[in-house]
């Protein structure tokens, strides 16, 4: 579903991403683990076209899209929940998912329904403006208004960050019932023992390269992967 | 007594130029993070366009509205495009510069066009005035007109940001861009429909103005874009209500100070007032405190 071939990407001097590899197969869990400042996000953001590499291939449902303007991609099937939220903190819940669904023609009540049934307490809070939401529930906005535009593949940029153990808990769950309804997911965390929970395969990223790859359970049992990122 | 409600008249009539050339600046600011010290011009130009259509050609006044906002669109589209889309990632500095390099572009072309002679320009509501209290307050159409439009600007700005999906694609893009771009909103042709808008408005203002003040010059917009801008900071600079609010008070203090403490430094008591609230609330009267986010 989702290729990307040896892309190398640059923050003016700085050479975040350096030369990665590695697919998305329609139905998996991908997860992207690895330390802060490996380049997680900026492979994300390279991916939703917010930043383009330097060289290589980004190849989305057999369609080149390395070169691809970023507001294009949500309507290839492409959503990204960002890091830290990102949500219209002025906008009102509502508002936010309809932008959430803004390459629709016409925003369907089906697809509030569905975010709603993820997500009750954001049909509660509806009206309210969503600045003033707390952490989780920002959270929640943040991923319901990415399934307003009904997206193939949905990105997650640690989705856990900043949240009480039960939360991530229910992050996590809500994660889980995306994939069951058939959405594949690629998931970036730090967090990597819940991340390799849920994931069928992931990929360790270290200072821009991928170090590590395999199946969710097979780097959970790694060693190497004990003592660097789940503690022993 | 009916002085002073004249003059409140005159000031709110002012005012609404100002804050239909302000919710201009506003809305240029929230969107794409610039002052467009070229926006007073626009204005200017818009007047031209009118006298032209009307003067010259002896069009309907109707006729030269449309056309002044339909040339003041695409001039607002295209100043955009070459000169502040460029920029997009430049120092804040940079675009600045950049702004008044094009408001002088604007004042010198319309002199090389259009001479730097006065034009007189014709009201294009006419010159009658409407008498109440049994002619004790007479008040001119212009001042009708004037503030008519801005409420209606007002109201229907409201109704578009609030209410249509475009509306609030602006309001999005002008929280985050970035997070406006992954919902699939395309944030340039936002910039320039927000562009669009502004210029429109401002070739209204431009008519407005030159129909209570006749005299028509290329430097015509300098100063009430100036005024305007104040009255955007006034109210809190990217607040459209903010935008309304600040050029209303604005016009009615310069014209008390004029009235009630001197013409000459009416000017300088405008700006005193401007900096007292700024002082007091450094966001404007209605703008929002907000600690830039890293
Ligand atoms: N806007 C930026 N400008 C310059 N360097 C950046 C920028 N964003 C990230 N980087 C650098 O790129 C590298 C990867 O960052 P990032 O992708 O954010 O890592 P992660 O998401 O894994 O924590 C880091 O070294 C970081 O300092
Ligand atoms: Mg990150």
């Amino acid at each position: 579903m989702l290729t990307v071939e040896n892309i190398d990407v640059f923050y003016g001097a700085i050479h975040a991403i350096k030369g990665i590899s590695f697919n998305v197969n329609e139905g998996e869990v991908v997860a992207l683990i690895g330390a802060n400042g490996a380049g997680k996000s900026t492979t994300l953001k390279t991916i939703s076209g917010i930043m383009h590499p330097r060289n290589g291939k980004i190849t989305f449902l057999d369609e080149d899209i390395t070169r691809t303007e970023g507001h294009k991609l949500p309507a290839k099937g492409l959503a990204q929940v960002p890091e830290g939220r990102r949500i219209f903190q002025q906008m009102t819940v509502m508002e936010n998912l309809e932008m959430g669904a803004y390459i629709q023609k016409k925003v369907s009540a089906e697809d509030f329904d569905n975010v709603f049934s993820h997500f009750p307490r954001l049909k509660e809070r509806r009206s309210q403006i969503a600045g003033t939401l707390s952490g989780g529930e920002q959270q929640m906005l943040a991923m319901g208004r990415a399934l307003m535009s009904r997206p193939k593949l949905l990105m997650l940029d640690e989705p856990s960050m900043g949240l009480a153990p039960i939360l991530v808990e229910e992050i996590f769950n809500i994660i889980q019932e995306f994939h069951t309804s058939g959405t594949t997911i690629l998931l970036v965390e730090q967090n990597a023992e819940m991340a390799l929970q849920i994931a069928d395969r992931a990929y360790v990223l270290e200072t821009g390269k991928i170090a590590l790859s395999g199946t969710g359970k097979e780097l959970s049992e790694s060693d190497e992967i004990r003592k660097a990122y789940l503690g022993g | 007594m009916m002085t002073f409600l004249n003059y409140i008249l005159s000031g709110i009539s002012l005012g609404s130029i100002y804050a239909i050339i302000a919710l201009g600046y506003t809305m240029v600011y929230g969107i794409a993070k610039m002052l467009n010290f070229a926006h007073g011009d626009v204005i200017m130009v818009g007047a031209y366009i009118c006298f032209f259509a009307v003067s010259r050609y002896s069009l309907p006044p109707l006729v030269g509205v449309i056309a002044a906002m339909a040339v003041c669109t695409v001039l607002g589209i295209v100043v955009e495009r070459l000169a502040y889309k460029p920029l997009r990632a430049a120092p804040s500095l940079a675009v600045l510069i950049t702004a008044i390099g094009v408001s002088y572009f604007l004042q010198n072309g319309a002199q090389l066009l259009w001479t730097p002679n006065p034009k007189v320009f014709s009201s294009v509501v006419g010159t009658g005035r409407l008498a109440l209290f049994g002619g004790q307050l007479t008040v001119s159409y212009v001042t009708i007109t004037t503030i008519a439009s801005c409420i209606v600007i007002m109201v229907a700005l409201s109704w578009f940001t609030g209410n249509t999906k475009m509306g609030k694609a602006m309001r999005a893009c002008s929280e985050d861009k970035g997070a406006a771009q992954l919902m699939g909103i395309n944030v340039n042709s936002t910039i320039s429909v927000t562009f669009a808008i502004g210029s429109a408005l401002a070739a209204v203002a431009g008519v407005l103005l030159c129909s209570a003040y006749p005299t028509l010059v290329p430097t015509t917009g300098a100063m009430p874009g100036i005024k305007a801008f104040t009255a955007a900071v006034f109210g809190g600079i990217g607040s459209i209500p903010g935008a309304f609010l600040g050029g209303l008070l604005l016009g009615v203090i310069e014209i008390f100070a004029k009235a009630y403490i001197s013409t000459q430094l009416s000017d300088a008591v405008v700006f005193a007032v401007l900096i007292i609230v700024l002082l007091v609330k450094p966001a404007g009267l209605l703008g929002k405190q907000v600690s830039e986010k890293v």
